[in-house]
């Protein structure tokens, strides 16, 4: 009936001996949840170019101002409004002061106000997210009845008050980030607590007697890690924009210290005639927060377990 | 439901009660007078400006005049513009803002949305990167830079509209476009990552499973559940948009509320500040109210539970 | 001998996924005749689901594709029908109740509108007269109070009464075949009899054919009339309810009948399970895929893979042990508990 069976060996229909029930040995490689996270990461080309022009600028802005023979302040009045050429990269401003040196300080200020004006917020905002989630009852309402009314006042305005206080400079600027931006994330962190709180395997782990820290470390944390890097990292892109906003109505960076913001601001007022002035810092500010968006979504479809197949 | 609607309305005044009386103390206690910034005036004159505004009283007898006065609707004299009242001023700038805000929205609502569940149904096609490319740029560019080069193409360079001010169609058009476009690549987003978590669920299986032709499945079934996120997120974006925004009217000089917002707090022009951000506060509380009603419509789930 | 209504002749399906290709089903062939239950039994991950799904064209391509077969309903060829051809099939010819009712019903959409919106697709009425129908409906699935019914959202529900929305949307077009994807699996026990019974009465007075996914032998006993075995994308044994339960021909099928849980009182025999897991259905193995875990496993189950034995009265299964050279196995090795399952034997009848 099987004509293939001819060529087998005599033995072919002995039983296997010692049979070893062996199919729990699995062919395809294990792969952890982080490794499998950075591995479709690092596939996603348009993610990685974001991760590539970020690491690109972050650079210039930390080696160009040390080597170049000029300063952000220097002033030549008599080459001023120069047009970019071989001395000067990107040209100059109104008061003849190299445009490539203050282009890469302000991407210093620009940048450090991105990074540290989303993920300070943040932090805070899963400090305070968490407690309000995880222990819930009073703390909880009174938390949240607090931010359902802070919400309700325009960011812009608190920022503005706040500034105003402490003064400009991009330290007042994160500061003011701080306390005004940690509402959302706070808000989201507790949604996500309230719902891993209520999954059957935090419920089993606390029946099995694990306590508050190693609940809030090793299940809370890590399974809300992944949403909070997201949001962090699109959260740099709405900080640089914020910094060059407050710069653009006059209130974030003090000259003569320049920042991607102002540097558009003041080229605003000539670019009809000088048009490189406002083209060359809004450029990068656009190609910066293009780069985190990019990587941001790369990262956010890294992490969802839902495309994982 | 009146009940729901009566207990969100005691909570809405809740709110806008302790926001005036935040907001009142914050700006009071900021350092400087209102009458100090720009020129510099003796100080008799300014002891008599004071006392004409009433500042001179105590602080706390000032919170119960103006919260007095707030229960009528009267939010005061502007300190900056002579003899206006910060409810005129009002009047007259927020209808202005609030037709660019409203056109912007006609425009980047439906478009948005559309674009979101085009590239939601088609992902991973050429069509989807399109719409995800177009959406990136849009919120990647900041909108004083996406103004400034309309501007200069539109205006400079062709001379075909205007570049600036708010007197006809015409002078639309630019600040229109600016501030749409970045709604709409937001919109676009949201829209998409809701419809592609729509498009796996269970129900929109058994909606074709009995047979419902496939674009009925996608507006009844996919679109319609994806709407929920967007909803929520309509309420803060409509408010925003139409209270003004302050760079957009800056750069093409449209005399809406938006300057009005920067102006009166570099200023100190206390009133006006406290009004604009009452004002912006009820409207806010008005839109999300708004929004959960219709939430509930497009979500049952939610309307039972009230 | 009664009509055939759908047959299934070799069907491959795989998943193209970034880490390869997911061999989901691997070379299935089954009929189904009318007004017969045939009960697809397996694992999960064996490919029930997505076998069924995949002759609905429901499994999402890409990923998926149909590499080879061929599918027949009423003798006419479907297998390369366009959605919009199948579209029009689906609900009035053949439809699906899915395993977990709790998400397999539109939140935002009244009960009563789920129920018309499946006739109006394929019948041209008013939206009065379907709206009559989905009442009619409502009260044979046994939901009392259909008016009120119609009109509430499918939170509104518990388990079992979506359950029974389900059914009434699966047949309410009358549909020749319902595929029920796991039914019960989702419900409580007490739930899951009522449902099952009700699928029955509904099967006979719209005189459909059912092929009922489970993993529940239980649930099997009591309704098919047919039993296919699935393991690892492939049919391996299949044959009447009676034969199979009762000579069961491959070892796999003898596994699953030792672990189902006996009620009796006097009952002294141990629960068995089957030991290791199923093959990973990326990399199948050039042999049986059962060898791994299977006691007989014999020198030539690693080696090739067994072909289909055809026995009596349309029993059929593909194991080694089943071909002439093969030793005999002890038949009080196989600790049977079919007794207990009590298969109906009014199901033989019909």
């Amino acid at each position: 009936m099987n004509k293939t069976t001819n060529i087998l060996l005599p033995n072919a229909f002995e039983f296997v001996e010692d049979p070893q029930l062996d199919s729990d040995s699995i062919t395809r490689p294990s792969v952890t949840f982080w490794k499998d996270v950075w591995r479709r990461l690092f596939k996603n080309k348009v993610a990685m170019l974001g991760l590539f022009i970020i690491t690109i600028i972050t650079i210039l802005a930390i080696c160009v101002p040390l080597f170049s023979e000029y300063t952000y302040k220097g002033q030549d009045l008599v080459n001023a409004n120069a047009l970019p050429s071989s001395t000067h990269i990107f040209g100059t401003d109104n008061l003849g002061r190299d445009m490539w040196v203050r282009v890469w300080v302000g991407a210093r200020v620009s940048l450090a106000v991105g990074v540290f004006g989303s993920v300070i917020p943040s932090l805070i905002g899963i400090v305070i997210g968490g407690i309000s989630g995880y222990f819930g009852g009073k703390l909880d309402m009174l938390i949240m009845r607090f931010i359902d009314v802070a919400m309700c006042v325009p960011s812009m305005i608190y920022i503005i008050l706040i500034m105003l206080f402490i003064g400009s400079g991009p330290i007042s600027i994160i500061i003011a980030f701080a306390l005004t931006g940690w509402m959302g994330s706070a808000r989201s962190v507790r949604g996500m607590i309230l719902q891993l709180k209520e999954m059957e395997y935090v419920l089993a782990s606390k029946a099995l007697g694990a306590s508050s820290a190693s609940l809030i470390f090793n299940h809370l944390i890590p399974n809300t890690l992944g949403i909070v890097v997201v949001s962090m990292t699109m959260g740099i892109p709405s900080a640089i924009f914020y910094e060059a906003y407050l710069s653009f109505i006059g209130l974030g960076v003090a000259p003569p210290t320049p920042s991607w913001g102002q540097l558009s601001n003041a080229g605003i007022a000539v670019f009809r005639v000088y048009p490189s002035q406002l083209m060359i810092p809004s450029a990068l500010i656009s190609l910066t927060m293009l780069s985190f968006n990019l990587f941001g979504d790369g990262l956010r479809d890294a992490l969802d377990p839902k495309l994982r197949s | 439901m009146k009940k729901y609607i009566l207990q969100r309305l005691v909570i809405s005044v809740i709110t806008i009660f302790v926001l005036a009386t935040v907001s009142f103390f914050l700006l009071r206690s900021l350092p400087g007078s209102p009458f100090q910034t720009e020129t510099l005036l003796s100080v008799e004159t300014e002891a008599r400006m004071m006392a004409y505004y009433g500042l001179d009283k105590p602080l706390l007898e000032q919170y119960l005049t103006y919260m007095g006065n707030l229960l009528h609707g009267d939010l005061g004299y502007s300190l900056k513009y002579t003899n206006r009242t910060v409810n005129s001023m009002i009047a007259s700038a927020f209808p202005i803002s609030a037709t660019l805000g409203l056109i912007s929205l006609a425009v980047a609502v439906p478009i948005g949305l559309f674009l979101g569940v085009v590239s939601a149904r088609k992902r991973g096609k050429t069509v989807d990167y399109l719409c995800v490319f177009i959406s990136v740029i849009g919120v990647s560019i900041p909108s004083f830079i996406m103004g400034s080069f309309l501007q200069y193409i539109f205006a400079v360079k062709f001379q075909l509209l205007p570049i600036a001010q708010w007197k006809s169609l015409k002078h639309m058009v630019l600040p229109t476009v600016a501030l749409s476009l970045s709604l709409l690549a937001s919109l676009t987003r949201v829209m998409r990552a809701s419809m592609l978590e729509v498009i796996n669920q269970d129900y929109v299986k058994t909606a074709r499973a009995k047979g419902v032709p496939e674009d009925k499945v996608v507006t009844r079934h996919e679109i319609r559940n994806a709407m929920v996120p967007i909803v929520t997120m309509l309420g803060p974006m409509v408010a925003s948009v139409l209270m003004g925004t302050f760079v957009i009217e800056k750069i093409f000089a449209i005399p809406g509320l938006g300057q009005h917002f920067v102006n009166s707090i570099t200023g100190l022009d206390y009133t006006m500040t406290l009004g604009l951000t009452i004002f912006y506060g009820s409207f806010l509380v008005l839109a999300n109210f708004i929004v959960d009603i219709a939430y509930g419509i497009i979500d049952p789930r939610i309307r039972i539970e009230k | 001998m009664s009509k055939r209504i759908l047959e299934v002749k070799n069907m491959h399906f795989s998943f193209y996924t970034y880490a390869g290709e997911v061999h989901a089903v691997n070379g299935v062939s089954f009929h189904v005749d009318q007004g017969e239950t045939l009960a697809i039994v397996g694992e999960s991950g064996c490919g029930k689901s997505v076998t069924v799904q995949s002759i609905m064209k429901l499994t999402p391509t890409p990923p998926g594709k149909l590499k080879q077969g061929k599918i027949e309903y009423m003798g006419e060829d479907i297998t390369h029908y366009t959605q919009k051809e199948i579209s029009s099939m689906r609900g009035k010819e053949m439809s699906m109740i899915f395993q977990d009712p709790m998400t397999s019903l539109n939140p935002t959409m009244r009960i009563g509108h789920q129920i018309a919106e499946g006739i109006l697709s394929h019948e041209n009425i008013s939206k009065e007269k379907a709206k009559q129908k989905a009442i009619e409906m409502l009260i044979k699935v046994g939901l009392p109070n259909p008016e009120k019914n119609f009109m509430s959202y499918p939170h509104q529900f518990s388990g079992g009464m979506r359950q029974r929305v389900m059914i009434a949307i699966a047949l309410v077009c009358n549909p020749k075949i319902l595929f029920a994807d796991e039914p019960t699996t989702a419900l409580d026990v007490t739930v899951q009899a009522q449902i099952l019974e009700l699928m029955n009465t509904l099967k006979r007075e719209f005189k459909a054919s059912v092929v009922l996914i489970t993993h529940d032998l239980g649930v099997v006993a009591k309704t098919a009339q047919r039993i296919a075995v699935m393991y690892a994308g492939k049919i391996i044994e299949t044959g009447t309810a009676r034969d199979v339960f009762y000579d069961p021909k491959h070892p796999y099928t003898w596994g699953l009948l030792d672990s189902v849980p006996s009620t009796g009182v006097q009952s002294t025999k141990t629960l068995l399970s089957i030991e290791g897991s199923p093959p990973d259905l990326f990399d199948l193995p050039k042999g049986c895929s059962f060898a791994a875990r299977c006691k007989y496993c014999m020198n030539i189950c690693r080696e090739m893979p067994p072909e289909e034995t055809v026995m009596a009265n349309g029993h059929k299964a593909s194991c080694w042990l089943l071909d002439c050279r093969a030793p005999s196995v002890p038949s009080q090795k196989r600790v049977s508990r079919v007794s207990k399952l009590n298969v109906k034997e009014a199901a033989y009848v019909e």
